[in-house]
């Protein structure tokens, strides 16, 4: 867990290893800071300047939805080692979105989300063979947050933050705090830290009511869900060249957990589709994961960072996540390649079915065709180079970087379908790519 | 969770704890290597964003490394 500020700027980390090294006394981090604010010019005020940190993401699935992404974060160090965090994101999202119902042999029309019938001007068609997907996806989503750490002692930070993130059909507000305490000659960190987050979900031609009917557009206004969380960190020198952290956390929200624009499809024993409900989620969810990070750096070119993440919720979902960079710097250390790998797996939630069978008994639970909660397994690889730019006045040590993903899901479904629909693609699973360029200085 | 990851997980923290009152760690004029950026644990947090936000609207998981709040409707 970060529960330190966030990490030095690179100028700042460069000036403070010459200061480091100049002094044979070299320092962590946090000793560094506080160290220099001892130092500081009385009077001054200022340690550090803004440091910027910047991306511009791309990122487009194959026949669905593309997205570009800019990110600023701000960030500054006081000479009292208070430090101030600033971020701003953008999406601007479009393309086509699977709606949850089933590939079929015929053609399947269904309604926009502002539309209220069938029939008309807001209405789409997928074609036989086709995953159902909602050609017209749209929406922009502007997120901003802060943090704010104090040093309360020579040993213990605490650090408050927010977030406000709002999109044409949802608004979301978290605030967190956080306090992490160094022992063992800051050897060993343990930190805690709560979060509260509130959303209005404001569907656009209104929230449907859970499991109705798809062709009776049963809507009401606007919902709302709450989120409480808290996570528990320890972070570990264990030799001079490797780090580890583990990390537990939980959270639980309430609420309306559905997601307003995701439909199942009923077919009957032959395969033909009969209509549709809309979704029904549980309305509450209690998740819990466990997280464990290991840096290590092998000789003075090349590095690793490997982490493992098992993660649990009360809907059934269970997932594996294994991921490793590996950082090979190059020449002078002034710029490096960074190949990486993300393997993950999960089950589905109870309550996942691609379909409903219309002879089945009428369910009195909670269904959902949306596909991230059924089975699949994922893997992600992703190759990134950095460069550290030549001193250019008071640009010292800016980082001009590029990287591209290749992400892929494959689905592990393994439910018996009737003969209609043998050799259709029910489960195309997902193929995405990420580009981005990132400039920090 | 079930139990056995529970229990591996449990024994790590163990080790983590206990590792704090044994031989691992290092004397404050040691820690010339973990001082570097590429060691500390969130040396690229845009890059872990980014990402974060790509797999929480993609995966019923999310978290761990931070709190799993998604700020977003997408899932």
């Amino acid at each position: 867990m970060q529960l330190t500020p966030k990490d030095a700027p690179p100028k700042a980390q460069i000036a403070r290893r010459r200061l480091m090294a100049a002094s044979c006394a070299l320092l962590s981090a946090g000793a560094a800071r506080s160290q220099q604010a001892n130092i500081a010019p009385a009077g001054s005020g200022l340690l550090e300047d803004w440091s910027v940190d910047s991306a511009l993401a791309y990122y487009h699935e194959d026949g669905r939805i593309h997205a570009i992404e800019p990110v600023v974060d701000l960030a500054k160090v006081f000479a009292d080692g208070k430090s101030l965090d600033f971020n701003v994101t953008f999406d601007a999202l479009s393309g086509a979105s699977p709606n949850g119902a089933l590939t079929s042999h015929a053609p399947q029309t269904f309604a926009s989300p502002s539309g209220t019938s069938l029939s008309g001007s807001h209405t789409y068609t997928t074609g036989p063979g086709q995953l159902p997907v909602d050609p017209h996806y749209h929406d922009d989503r502007l997120a901003v947050g802060g943090s704010w750490t104090v040093p309360v002692t020579r040993v213990t930070q605490v650090s408050v933050g927010g977030k406000l993130s709002d999109e044409h059909d949802f608004v979301s507000a978290t605030v967190n705090a956080s306090i992490a305490r160094d022992f063992n000659e800051k050897n060993t960190t343990l930190s805690f830290g709560v979060n509260d987050e509130y959303d209005s979900v404001q569907p656009i031609g209104g929230a449907p009511l859970p499991g109705s009917d798809y062709a009776l557009f049963q809507k009401t206004g606007n919902k709302s869900k709450n989120g409480v969380g808290a996570l528990l960190g320890i972070t570990q020198v264990m030799t001079r060249n490797w780090l580890s952290e583990l990390n537990i956390s939980v959270d639980r929200f309430t609420g309306y957990l559905n997601d307003p624009y995701k439909i199942t499809s009923i077919i009957d024993s032959a395969g033909n589709t009969t209509g549709y409900v809309y979704e029904s989620r549980p309305d509450e969810r209690m998740r819990k994961s466990a997280y464990w990070e290991n840096r290590v750096a092998w000789t003075s070119q090349v590095s690793t960072a490997l982490s493992f993440r098992y993660f649990s919720d009360d809907w059934g979902v269970r997932s594996d996540t294994a991921q490793l960079h590996l950082r090979w710097s190059l020449s002078n250390r002034d710029h490096y390649l960074e190949p990486s790998f993300r393997w993950y797996r999960q089950t589905a939630a109870d309550f996942y079915t691609p379909f409903i069978l219309s002879t089945a008994a009428p369910s009195t639970g909670n269904e959902s065709a949306d596909s991230r909660l059924g089975p699949f397994h994922a893997l992600t690889f992703g190759l990134k180079y950095a460069e550290q730019l030549a001193d250019q006045g008071s640009h010292v040590g800016s980082e001009f970087s590029a990287r591209v993903e290749y992400y892929q899901q494959t689905f592990d479904q393994t439910k018996p379908v009737p003969a209609g629909l043998q050799g259709l693609d029910l489960y195309p699973g997902l193929k995405a790519i990420l580009v981005q360029i990132g400039w920090r200085f | 969770m079930d139990l056995g990851r529970l229990s591996v997980l449990c024994v790590m923290a163990g080790t983590i704890a206990l590792s704090g009152c044994g031989s691992v760690g290092v004397k404050p004029w040691q820690h010339d290597v973990l001082a570097r950026e590429e060691m500390q644990l969130n040396a690229d947090p845009l890059d872990a964003a980014i990402n974060d936000h790509m797999y929480f609207s993609k995966e019923a998981s999310s978290g761990g490394r931070s709190f799993a709040g998604g700020g977003c409707g997408c899932n």
